[in-house]
């Protein structure tokens, strides 16, 4: 029965490569087939209809709220200019130094990418910031990449990430807020290396351009810029669930209140708070409708019947000793690639939920290990929307961006495979 | 990319008519950080980046050149990268193509024949050199524009933009050019995209 299950995701993972199907949908299927194969009943306590579909849904609510504010809290960022002053200062302030630049604007996408993630945290970054970088003579491709490298160095701080991972793999936030403080070194140091060593080699690039400036996906008016103490906006949801352990929702709704409190005029805090809430949510739909999807096909694989299928199977291919788990895992890591059987917002959360039910290894390490691969998916996945958007506003390709960026964030999963192993097995 | 050269003399008269200065603020008001900035301002910055491109010394382009297709595809008429040696690239069907324009449009007094790709090296050149040199500290010195006032002590900011308007200034000048390569620029934009301005 395991290897029909095995073959029902393997199914799946070439519908999700081909993109036959959308991904959630996909899921969704995976995870409705997975629970027949498991021989699931279709009604009653682990069953299709409400063990899978109805409990599984809101499995990841939580995250699906986290991931609203976030949504939230950027639109808030782009409308009252925070994000845009950022990168502005930047430029003007060090315009001569391209590196200086490309290293301000890391540090910007950095912030933005603690606060919300994917495509709408590329573009709080990238509308102002590839450009710029392109107009002091940084190359298209290490543009694109320095957006995409300061995001991942922001990951293992994003609020609504901690919350998935918390949720996906039943721990407690704190077990996850402590991987992540120890995968962020590696991070940062691979985004400041990408820029410091890509500058290096590529120098800067000057065109006579029959356009002076990327296409812009609509032509925004400057909304001014936002005053000073408004920049910390983002720093303060991370100050207040890293320095304070505060919970993640009061967090980022104290983030809201902030950017709101320094940048508006109370007359019309209801009108912005309620115009950019809506924006969020519609940033927001794809990534929730992949966490719904996620969800069942979490609760699908931990179906008695899919465990003790999948148990001996998956506990035969899967290296106990650390060193042989870090060489494995370490070349693995293209497989969480073009919606790869290991991307974690994918059949991977689906594997993940399988490693920590079957007892292969603790799920603290099953963490490190899903959390290594996010750093990848999330930086060189040319089908994630963050790689797509980024590359295509610098005017290069997807495929561009993975390649310079992939031996980067592989050395960030090899030392987060290196921490896993070392601490949790 | 297909090119569609425009012929009537309405489109070549109408882009002419607007000045060189003129051209250089539309170049500064669509790069970014300069979103909605005061026109009168960019129109001050693009003057003073014009006059500081057209009275540098002499630049020898002394980085390694080579020609190639698909500029037109790319948007570029040439372009120059710092590594791994200094290079210009000249895209020749762009050069070709804006040597055709400046025939249909009848500007061939104000670029003799040639003179793009005179006019592309020269503008490369300039960036290499203020890339390299301490002239980009002049033109921001140039410019004037204040970031940050400590007292009688100033901060002079970085104006996204502006070495390009003093690239094409440079241009016009040392190829002897009757108008600012900008102007060429602007017809090529519709010429390439097939539209008529």
């Amino acid at each position: 029965m395991g290897v029909v299950i095995l073959l029902i995701m393997a199914v799946g993972v070439v519908a999700m490569l081909t993109r036959k199907i959308p991904t959630a949908f996909a899921l969704v299927l995976l995870a409705v087939a997975i629970a027949f194969a498991a021989k699931a009943p279709l009604t009653g306590e682990n069953s299709v209809m409400d063990g899978v579909i109805q409990n599984g849904a809101p499995l990841l609510a939580s995250t699906m709220i986290a991931i609203i504010l976030g949504s939230w809290l950027g639109k808030l960022l782009d409308e009252t200019g925070i994000a845009g002053t950022l990168v502005r200062k930047i430029v003007e302030f060090g315009g001569d130094r391209p590196v200086v630049v490309a290293l301000g604007i890391l540090a910007v996408s950095t912030l933005v990418g603690t606060v919300t993630g994917s495509a709408p945290a590329a573009m709080l970054a990238g509308i102002i910031g590839i450009p710029a970088m392109i107009a002091v003579g940084i190359p298209k491709v290490t543009a694109a990449g320095t957006i995409l490298m300061g995001i991942a160095a922001g990951m293992p701080f994003e609020l609504p990430i901690w919350q998935f991972f918390s949720t996906a793999l039943e721990l407690p936030v704190d077990t996850v807020r402590g991987f992540m403080l120890k995968l962020f070194p590696f991070a940062l140091a691979a985004a400041v290396l990408f820029v410091l060593v890509e500058s290096r080699r590529r120098g800067v690039e000057h065109a006579w351009a029959l356009k002076s400036a990327p296409a812009r996906p609509s032509q925004r008016e400057r909304r001014g810029d936002a005053p000073w103490y408004a920049l910390l906006t983002p720093v303060i949801p991370l100050v207040l669930a890293l320095g304070f352990e505060l919970a993640i929702i009061p967090s980022l709704l104290a983030g809201i209140l902030f950017a709101l409190f320094t940048t508006t005029r109370p007359g019309e805090y209801g009108k912005r708070l309620l115009r950019t809430l809506y924006s969020g949510f519609e940033v927001a739909a794809p990534p929730i409708t992949l966490f719904v999807a996620i969800g069942m096909l979490l609760a699908a694989v931990k179906l008695p019947g899919a465990v003790s299928a999948l148990e001996p199977l998956v506990k035969a291919v899967s290296p106990d000793n650390p060193v042989l788990f870090v060489a494995v895992f370490t070349v693995l890591v293209p497989l969480c690639l073009y919606r790869g059987p290991l991307n974690v917002y994918g059949l991977g959360a689906g594997i993940a939920g399988v490693l920590i039910a079957a007892g292969i290894y603790p799920a603290v390490a099953v963490l490190g290990l899903a959390t290594s691969y996010n750093q990848v998916f999330g930086v060189a996945d040319p089908t994630s929307t963050q790689t797509v958007w980024s590359a295509q506003y610098a005017g290069v390709s997807p495929q561009q961006v993975m390649v310079r960026t992939l031996p980067y964030v592989w050395a960030v999963a090899l030392a987060g495979l290196c921490v896993t192993a070392a601490t949790y097995l | 990319m297909t090119a569609a050269l425009p012929t009537a003399a309405g489109p070549a008269a109408r882009l002419a008519a607007v000045d060189d200065i003129a051209y250089g603020a539309e170049l500064l008001a669509s790069t970014p950080t300069h979103e909605g900035r005061d026109p009168e301002l960019l129109r001050r910055w693009a003057r003073a980046a014009t006059e500081f491109g057209s009275a540098m010394a002499p630049v020898e382009c002394r980085a390694r050149v080579v020609e190639s297709s698909g500029g037109l595809a790319l948007g570029l008429l040439a372009r120059y990268h710092s590594r791994p040696v200094p290079t210009v690239e000249l895209f020749t069907d762009t050069i070709a193509l804006a040597e055709e324009t400046i025939d249909a449009y009848g500007w061939r007094h104000w670029y003799p024949a040639g003179s793009v790709r005179a006019a592309a090296l020269a503008h490369e050149a300039v960036h290499e050199r203020l890339h390299h040199g301490p002239a980009k500290r002049e033109l921001k010195q140039l410019l004037g524009h204040t970031v940050l006032r400590l007292g009688r002590h100033r901060v002079h900011g970085h104006v996204a933009g502006a070495d390009e308007v003093a690239a094409h200034a440079y241009a016009r000048t040392a190829c002897g050019l009757g108008r600012s390569p900008l102007l060429l620029t602007a017809a090529l934009v519709a010429a390439s995209s097939g539209k008529e301005n």
